[in-house]
């Protein structure tokens, strides 16, 4: 199976410069990180992929059973690493893509340098001591949320994203995949997410990390970011002035400049 | 695959039936159930016109015979006329020729009787 | 329109068939103030900072959500006023899809209005842009989404049940045809017993597997010198059929130890499937084939009995082949006094017996579909060399395979021979 047209692989910027691997979480797809690639672009080679299961990726290589468990994602992200023989990799990994990245860094060490978690969460669901943000019964809502608007937005299933011209990087682009993933894939990627306990892997990481964190983010509450940050000694945490859980979105100057002040601090 | 229709009239000498189109597994019940509903007399003939039958199957040859048993049960008789060769043949192999009164028409078969 | 002495419009004066004089009650709602048309409009509408933040709400949606204004603007954000999974979904969906597209339709979300009631609703959000198209505020619209939310549980349940039943059917069907198989086989012999000093051999092809076949044959020892065979046809499909193909193998095996005179045995089965069933009022019937073979060495006496059933074959070593007909048999069943012929053969080596079932005559073959028919049969036994039972039935399965669909019935076969002496191995004759 080629991995790059699997996992709709694309690669811009700088073709000698260092490598900046982006990973979209939960949601949507890597349109999620066009209002910061310009500015990653300048200086670094920057590779974008879809998950399989989301986006424009093969869905015809999604299973279920790979899919419901973040190895499954993990190998995902090996995969393209090492389909385009990257080395000395920084990965940007968004919400539960964080998490993929800290399992992938563990499978292949040698290909990844430096770690940078936006709005991370190792664990949604609260527990003893430890607050994730959720309880198992919000999870249920967000499924039955998911069903209910596969039904009802089938008709807006392909937006148009149009170029501003204040903002010529958005280019003008159809793209008909945008957040508009198959309904039974979306399930299992979500209860994946918002089910997964990655607290334990945390301990793993090994290189230079950056945790970028949100004010407000209902998704990842400040108690979260504050958690991995203490987990992973020696990393950074810097918490945007933005709200959601999208920075890359609400807040992407910010975010660009946080993340190009991490890579370039660390070489 | 034809459906089967079936056109009752009566002549003076008793109800003839004119039977067209396939007479097989699915729709030999429906000429079944016209004949159990047919009111027949004793000392009346009972005439199936098959001149329009395409095809009769094991499950036709049933119902001819079950036919045979209802109009023997009211004390009357009946006759097939017009067999079309292909069913005369079947019913030459399994020796019901011999049973059944068969009569190259319906006209024939009421001045017979 | 004709003004009536009761006419009760408020505010209106009176007029004669007056069309035309605008009525004083509609001006008033034209000068419906834009404010009133905003706060009472049938749906809800919101407008927010790009942090969500709510900076304008109208009076209906606040009603909805059974909050006061003072509690909301500037208080409060838009993905507060919705249930978590909601507000997950806003997160993840909603606000970046608004964020890259500067506006998003017809999402399906929950408000949660004040004392703990959920809302399902709507929404519709598009970004305002200033002067430099910068994005200065997000307006929303707010449908009442309940009837709608409940046509969608119900096409949801629907679909649910449908994909249920139909897994269900095929879950039912295929134990069906696992029960059809092993019914099948136990009307059948699973494989036919060794004869010394004879070759049998058998085919059974069925039609459908999902029904059961009326057709049976069996071969079974009478004695230490004589064996029997039959062959035959149950009229109908499906478990009645089967029913009677059971009762007809039992009663012809038991008659036959009884008496194996054929004709005495056939008349056993037609008075017993006679009283069994057709004075009953359920007519059924079947044509069959009884034999009894006495092998003697080289030869074999076939005495055999046919009642309704399609001529048996004879498959003559010297490359000939003939049919036993037995006029004047009938099917057996129907009539208290039916009549069934007998005949009589000797095979010698080399000679095959061929019973079969009207499937194989009966199919239709070429564009025309005619009948395969008995004339040709015979044919394709004489053309072929005799080779034995084996390789006769062997010819005829690839035969019933050629004919495709022009097969719709199910298919007997069985077949009885002397084996010709195996070639002496030779030395080269000069």
């Amino acid at each position: 199976m080629d991995v790059a047209r699997r996992n709709n692989i694309r690669v811009t910027g700088r073709a000698d410069g260092p490598v900046v691997v982006l990973a979209h979480g939960f949601g949507c797809d890597q349109n999620m990180w066009r209002l910061v690639v310009p500015a990653l672009a300048n200086d670094y080679r920057v590779v974008l992929f879809d998950y399989v299961g989301s986006g424009r990726s093969d869905a015809s290589a999604w299973t279920e059973d790979r899919y419901s468990s973040l190895d499954g994602y993990a190998r995902d992200v090996v995969e393209v690493v090492e389909e385009l023989d990257l080395r000395d990799v920084t990965f940007v990994g968004h919400s539960v893509s964080a998490m993929v990245g800290v399992l992938a860094a563990a499978a292949v060490p040698e290909r990844f340098s430096r770690l940078v978690m936006v709005a991370p969460s190792p664990c949604y669901i609260d527990e003893d001591g430890y607050r994730g943000g959720f309880d198992a019964g919000d999870i249920d809502e967000l499924l039955e949320s998911l069903e209910s608007n596969y039904l009802g937005w089938s008709a807006a299933m392909a937006p148009v994203i149009m170029g501003n011209p204040d903002r010529p990087e958005l280019g003008e682009e159809l793209t008909t995949s945008f957040c508009a993933t198959d309904p039974d894939m979306a399930r299992v990627f979500a209860r994946t997410t918002f089910l997964s306990d990655s607290r334990d892997d945390l301990k793993s990481v090994a290189v230079p990390t950056l945790v970028l964190e949100c004010a407000q983010d209902v998704i990842a509450p400040r108690e979260v970011g504050a958690y991995v940050h203490a987990a992973i000694p020696g990393s950074r945490l810097v918490t945007l002035d933005a709200t959601g859980h999208c920075p890359q979105l609400s807040a992407p100057e910010a975010t660009a400049e946080a993340i190009l002040g991490f890579v370039g601090a660390a070489r | 695959m034809n459906p089967l229709t079936i056109t009752t009239r009566d002549a003076a000498t008793g109800p003839v039936l004119e039977i067209a189109g396939d007479l097989d597994h699915h729709t030999a019940p429906g000429l079944r159930e016209a004949v159990d509903t047919l009111p027949l007399a004793g000392g009346q003939l009972l005439v199936l016109d098959l001149a329009r039958l395409d095809f009769c199957d094991s499950s036709g040859i049933t119902v001819l015979l079950a036919a045979r048993n209802v109009a023997v049960g009211h004390g009357a008789r009946i006759a097939l006329a017009a067999v079309p060769s292909n069913t005369a043949r079947i019913l030459g192999i399994v020796g019901l020729d011999r049973v059944f009164t068969i009569h190259p028409d319906t006209a024939t078969a009421v001045l017979r009787s | 329109m004709t003004a009536r002495a009761d006419d009760r419009s408020p505010g209106g004066p009176r007029r004669e068939g007056g069309l035309n004089a605008p009525d004083a009650t509609f001006t008033a709602l034209l000068e419906d103030s834009a404010e009133e048309l905003y706060e009472q409009a049938p749906c809800g509408y919101l407008s927010t900072l790009m942090d969500g933040t709510v900076a304008k709400i109208n009076t209906t949606l606040l009603d909805w959500l059974g909050l006061g204004r003072d509690q909301v603007v500037g208080r409060m954000r838009f993905a507060d006023l919705l249930t978590v999974g909601g507000r997950l979904y806003h997160e993840t969906h909603f606000a970046p899809l608004l964020h890259l597209n500067g506006e998003i339709s017809g999402i399906a979300l929950e408000l949660k209005a004040a004392g703990g009631t959920r809302l399902p609703v709507l929404v519709t959000s598009r970004v305002k842009t200033g002067a430099g198209g910068e994005p200065m505020l997000i307006r929303t619209s707010v449908f009442d989404a309940r009837d709608r939310r409940a046509y969608e549980a119900e096409l949801l349940r629907g679909r649910r049940a449908a994909e249920e039943a139909r897994r269900q059917a095929e879950a039912d069907r295929e134990r069906l045809q696992e029960a059809l198989a092993v019914l099948q086989q136990s009307l059948l012999p699973s494989a036919l017993p060794v004869v010394p000093g004879l070759e049998a051999a058998s085919h059974y092809h069925t039609a459908s597997p999902d029904l059961l076949g009326g057709d049976f044959y069996d071969l079974f020892p009478l004695d230490g010198a004589r064996w029997a065979f039959f062959l035959g046809d149950v009229c109908g499909k499906g478990p009645q059929a089967a029913a009677v193909t059971s009762l007809t193998r039992h009663t012809l095996r038991a008659a036959a130890l009884h008496d194996p005179d054929p004709v005495t045995v056939l008349h056993t089965l037609n008075t017993v499937l006679n009283e069994r069933y057709t004075s009953g009022g359920d007519t059924r019937y079947c044509t069959a084939v009884f034999g009894v073979l006495h092998p003697r060495g080289d030869t074999c006496t076939v005495q055999l009995a046919s009642g309704g059933h399609p001529s048996t074959l004879v498959q003559r070593a010297d490359g000939t082949a003939e049919f036993l007909t037995t006029p004047g048999g009938m099917l057996i069943g129907v009539l208290p006094d039916a009549q069934f012929t007998p005949t009589r053969t000797v095979l010698s080596r080399g000679d095959t017996l061929l019973l079969y079932t009207d499937g194989l005559t009966e199919a239709r073959i070429g564009p025309n579909r005619e009948l395969y028919g008995e004339e040709a049969l015979l044919a394709f036994a004489a053309t072929r060399a005799p080779a034995g039972p084996q390789a006769l039935v062997t010819a005829l399965t690839g035969l019933l395979a050629g004919f495709g669909d022009g097969l719709d019935d199910d298919t007997a076969l069985l077949a009885l021979g002397i084996p010709s002496p195996a070639p002496a191995t030779s030395e080269e004759h000069g």
